[in-house]
This record gives C-alpha cells, structure tokens and sequence, in this order.
C-alpha cells in the first residue's frame, strides 16, 4: 500500500510517498508559486515518478498546508497543525513542543504522546517568519543559505530593537553605516527572530523535548539563538521542510489501516490526478 | 422590507439592509439614536419614542478614515465604527448615546463627536468597580442622561411609559433566550450565523418590531425540517462583539455548529432581566451597573473582600457559562478576540483558567477585524477541532 502527503506551504510545496512500512519512496520540494498551487498534480506525478508508481497505487492522499484546498485529488485535507505534530512526533518519539517556522508563518505545537494538545500561530507578521531573513539577506547582500554560517562567527551580537521587518530593515542599515561587523548583524537578526517566536510559543508553556522545523530551522544560526531564547537543547530533523508532508502521508496510512482493521470501506473520494480549476 | 417576508427571511432581510427601516422611520419624523454598545440603556429611549440603533462596525469595509482620529494599535472595532461615521454611513442618526464601556470606547465616541455633528449626543459614566459608591453614582449617570433625553425630545419620561418601555425590552430578552433554547437540541434547531442575524436584525428596529420578529422566528424554527445539520463539535464562543455572519460560519464550516455564545453581539444583553423596582431608575441601575457581566467591571466573589481565592472568584465570575456548557452541551470553547481589547484581553486568561478547570477543551485566537483574517482564522479552527476530535 502506498500514501501520499502533499504539504502545499505559502512558500514551498512539500511532497513525500510513503509504502506500508512507513518507508519514504519519494520525496520532492518545491517552490509553491502561483502556478504550483495550480499544479499540484504536476508536482505529485514527479514524486510518483521518482518512485516509480501510477496514481492508481496510491491508496490515500492527505493534503495539508496553507494551499490543502488547492488539492482537487486529495482524499482528505488536515490541518498543517496535526500533520506538522504527527510528523514530528514520528521523527522524536519524546517530542513535547515543536516550532515550525516557515516562509510566511510560524508555529508552535504542543504535543504529548505523539497527539497534538494545544497550538499558536502566526500568520499575519512577516517578522518571525522566514520571510524577515529573506528580506534582510538581500538587505545585507547575502545569499540566505548564508546567513548561519556567517553567525557563527559573531563575537557579539548587535541588538536589533525591532522585531518588524521593514524597521529592522532600516536599523540593519544604520549598523551597517556604523561600521559593525556583518556577522555580529546577521547574529542580531537571528536573535530578533528566534526572540519574537519564542515568545509567541512561551504562551504553550515550553517543555523539552524542542524541536524545530521548517525552511528556517535550516539555518544553524536561528537554532542557536532559538537555544539561547528559550533555554533548551533544540533538535533538528534531517530534512525539516518536509515533516508536514511526512505526517500526512502518516495520518493517511492511519486513517486506512483504522479503516480495515474496524472492516469499514475507506472513505475516499472518486479522483483523478487532476489540476486545480478555480483559476480558470 | 419586502412586504410580507417573516420570521427568518426577515431577519436576513434587515441583517443585509441595516439602515432601512431606520431611514424609513426617520422620514415619519421618528429620531434616529445610535449607541455602540450593550451599556446604553436603550429602556430611555424607547420611552421617549426614540428608535435605539445600534453602531456596529463594518469587517469588509478598509479602514482609511479613522486613521485621522484614533491611532492604528486601538480596538478596531471602534476604528471601524468611528470610519463608517467619517464615510457618512450613520449620517440619517439624529444624536447618539455612548458608555464608558472601555477606554477605547469612549476614546472613539469623544473624537467622532468632536469630527461628527449630530443634534444630540451623551456620554454615559459607568464605574468600573462594583463597590460602595458605584452604585449611587451610576444612578446619578443615569438621573442625567433622563435629563439630557428628556430636553432634547422636549418630552418627560413618565414612570408609565419607562414602565412599558422596560417591559417590552424584558420581554425581547425572555424571547431571546427562548431562541437561544432552540440550540440545545443536537443538531440546533437555528444555526450560530442565523442566530447573529437575527440579534443584529433586533439592534436595528425598534423594539416592538424586534418582538414581533422573534416571535415569528421562533415559530418557524420550531418547526422547520431544513434546520442545521448534525456536526461532530458543538462550540461555545466567548469573546468581544461578533457582528458578521461570514466570521460565525468561518467557524462553523461542516464541522461545527455554534450552540452558545458569550459576547457583546449575542446572548449578552438578554441574559437576565431588569428589575421593576418602586423607583423604575434603581432596577436599570442594577442591570447595567450589576447584571451586565463583560469584563469590563472588575468583579470580586465577595464585595469588599480581598482575600484571594482563585477558584471561587473564577466561579463567581464565570460560573454562568459553566452553566451553558452543561445546558447547552457544548464540547468546546473558542475564545476569540478582535485584537487591541484591553477589557476581554486582560479577562481572558483567567476565563482560560476556568475552563481548564472545567476541563472543557479550548483555544484562543486573536485576529484582525478584515474579510481576509477569516481564512487564516479557519485553519486555526480546523486545528482545534482535529485536537478535540469529534463529540462523544
Ligand atoms: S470592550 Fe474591547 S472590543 Fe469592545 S469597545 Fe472596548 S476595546 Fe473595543
């Protein structure tokens, strides 16, 4: 048996196969854009292809994510809340808060026993966000994939005072003229960013296990402000775009096997690999 | 109003047309009063024949206006309130009447009159505090909002008319809550977005009408086949006012059906009765300086005590919705909150703190007062949902 989880974020679209075991046949990421939503489907066939399997193999789709309506073929669409949590929780076993900072949210999970208990999120405020990065590297002329590296080499951090894009932008600019350190900036930034989803994920009342995901848990830097701001070691999974997608296909598998073992027919829809149509 | 539409129809004909039949009863030489919160005791008006309406707020309308007056970090529902003023949208309102329901409230109320000529306006003090003093200088506010009315309309409010007048409003709120008991069955007999349609349908006539409306409604709801269907959460939502349909079904989607509400836009302002005293003045003093419970007034289990009991002042001061909860067999609370509310902001870790101990599942979710905070708003609701799984 084979499920997919196609995770379709405001910035990236996540896809992973998973057979009956649990095993990942493919995996692929990639830019959303206006024309990917669309195109999910597209997406897919090449996660298929990768695995070398038809539609017709695959025995249940969960979409998820900010574009999961964007999914005409999806069996079922769950929120990116449950599926980031059961992809966690299937990666860290003792996991009790999960931070996932994407390119345009952020979110803290609150997870006991694999199950999701409690949750906070921003969507609103590009600050905390992947995009706060986005916008400085090219402020700084840095490519983002950059950034940590370039942290690491800070001696001491410059306080950004403001955690909103645009007025960090411009006191970014003002260090820059001063003369400090690029490095001891760009350690500032992760701080400011790192400090203001702490904050937001404090309202679960953190507890170890932490751990992060999402674009921006790529950046060694933000994992170690992270650290620094909320005082606890910070696991990282090998591919932290990808836990959505991980857990949907899981939740998918989940929902199949309760459905056989309890001899109900699995609920699913009459699909076809098909592009969405509202645009048209 | 199309002639003879009735009951729910009629609802949402007024819900969707506001102002209507205020411009029609002002061109027959009625005034028109604006209020924009539950603290204005509408009893006065009525008595005076005066049509009380109600200053609602416009969540699909950008705010661009206001801007001139009140600051962007500020109750957005005041913002909203003072920008539909500004565009001329409350324009036919002959005067209006606010209360220190908050800061934010009277902040808004003092710069719309200051941008806004209207033949008559008023602002009410309510005292913050239930304590001795409170409640004899609430009936001196009261004592002069008579006086101001009275002068303006040229009329004296005589103990008979505020009799009715009180009277009929009473039986608007037996009546509401009579709607309100057509969702305790599973699934309700009347949708969340249907019941918001019909209590701002009664904010926008005058009060006869509104009873007769609410007559008519719940006949028909007592009896309709095409009611709700039957979703796995039934929902308690607390919060400030809500006042668009799009955000109710935004919550309800296909999982959920609103069975209660606790906010300045629902059940709010029906749930107890004013009190026919001797002196008709001390009853309404008590309903809105006593009875009315939004966190606007700091409330003690004990009047004068200090000590602290966390547990029996959480009681004392929410013990009412632990009450719907159990009638209205609800299996979750939203706690929601157009942002920048200091008065619910500050309450609402405590009502957290009370649910918990109810150990009712609940979230809270702040967001902008805007058509477009409604969709990232569903995927918090979905998450919510999918953490309480479906009712047992
Ligand atoms: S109570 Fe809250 S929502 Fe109501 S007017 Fe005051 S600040 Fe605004």
């Amino acid at each position: 048996m084979y499920f997919a989880g196609v995770d379709i974020g405001s910035t990236m679209t996540k896809i992973v196969v998973m057979d009956g075991a649990g095993n990942i046949c493919s995996r692929i990421v990639g830019p959303t854009g206006p024309e990917h939503r669309r195109l999910a489907n597209e997406v897919l066939t090449q996660a298929l292809e990768q695995a070398n399997l038809s539609f017709g193999q695959i025995d249940y789709v969960v979409a998820t994510g900010y574009g999961r309506v964007n999914v005409p073929f999806a069996d079922r669409q769950i929120t990116e809340l449950t599926c980031h949590a059961r992809g966690v929780a299937s990666l860290f076993p003792t996991v009790r808060t999960a931070i996932d900072i994407g390119g345009q949210d952020a979110k803290g999970l609150k997870i006991k026993d694999g199950k999701l208990l409690d949750f906070v999120m921003n969507d609103k405020c590009a600050a905390g966000t992947g995009r706060f990065l986005e916008v400085l590297a090219d402020t700084l002329g840095l490519e983002l994939d950059d950034l940590g590296g370039i942290s690491l080499e800070s001696t001491k951090k410059v306080p950004i005072s403001s955690t909103c894009t645009i007025f960090a932008q411009q006191e970014v600019i003002a260090r820059i003229s001063e003369g400090l350190p690029l490095e001891d900036i760009v350690a500032g930034l992760h701080n400011a960013l790192a400090g203001r989803v702490a904050r937001m994920v404090q309202r679960l009342r953190v507890e170890p296990d932490v751990v992060l995901t999402g674009g921006v848990a790529k950046n060694i830097g933000v994992v170690k402000a992270m650290k620094e701001n909320l005082g606890y070691k910070i696991l990282v999974p090998p591919d932290p775009l990808l836990t959505g997608a991980i857990g949907a296909a899981i939740l998918g598998k989940e929902i199949t096997s309760k459905a056989m073992a309890e001899g109900v027919p699995i609920e699913r829809k009459e699909r076809h690999l098909e592009e969405v149509t509202f645009f048209k | 109003m199309t002639q003879g539409s009735k009951g729910l129809a009629k609802a949402k004909e007024v819900y969707e047309d506001r102002s209507r039949r205020a411009k029609e009863l002002k061109a027959e030489g009625r005034k028109i009063i604006g209020y924009p919160c539950i603290y204005v005791p509408l009893e006065m008006m009525t008595a005076l024949d005066l049509v009380p309406y109600r200053i609602y707020g416009d969540m699909r309308e950008p705010i661009t206006e206001a801007d001139r007056g009140l600051q962007t970090a500020f109750c957005a529902i005041m913002r909203s309130c003072l920008d539909l003023g500004l565009k001329g949208k409350y324009d036919f309102l002959d005067g209006f009447v606010a209360a220190h329901s908050c800061d934010p409230q009277e902040k808004a109320v003092r710069v719309w009159a200051s941008l806004i000529e209207h033949p008559y306006t008023h602002f009410l003090d309510v005292p913050g505090t239930l304590q001795a003093g409170s409640w004899e200088y609430f009936k001196g506010q009261l004592t002069a909002l008579k006086k101001t009315l009275e002068s303006f309309t040229g009329k004296i409010i005589t103990q008979t008319r505020l009799r009715e007048a009180i009277e009929a409003h009473n039986l608007q709120r037996a009546l509401v809550r009579e709607l309100y008991d057509l969702r305790k069955p599973d699934p309700p007999l009347i949708s969340g977005a249907e019941t918001l349609q019909v209590i701002k349908a009664l904010t926008s006539i005058p009060v006869e009408e509104g009873n007769e409306l609410l007559r008519q409604v719940i006949t028909e709801v007592k009896k309709r086949k095409n009611g709700p269907q039957k979703k796995p959460a039934r929902l308690l939502v607390w919060g400030n006012t809500m006042d668009d349909i799009a955000h109710v079904e935004t919550i309800e989607g296909d999982e959920a059906n609103i069975v209660m509400d606790d906010h300045c836009g629902g059940s709010r302002a029906y749930r107890t009765d004013v009190e026919l005293t001797e002196d008709l003045l001390d009853g309404l003093t008590d309903y809105y300086l006593v009875k009315l419970i939004p966190p606007r007034t700091f409330r003690v289990a004990v009047l004068g005590e200090t000590k602290k009991d966390w547990a029996a002042d959480l009681e004392s001061r929410f013990g009412y919705i632990g009450e719907y909860i159990k009638g209205w067999d609800v299996n979750g609370v939203i706690m929601q909150l157009v942002r920048y509310c200091d008065p619910h902001g500050f309450e609402q870790p405590a009502i957290k703190d009370y649910f918990d101990s109810l150990g009712i599942p609940n979230t809270y979710l702040e967001h902008d007062y805007s058509e477009g905070a409604l969709a990232p708003l569903r995927t918090r609701v979905q998450g919510f949902l999918e953490v309480i799984g479906p009712k047992a």
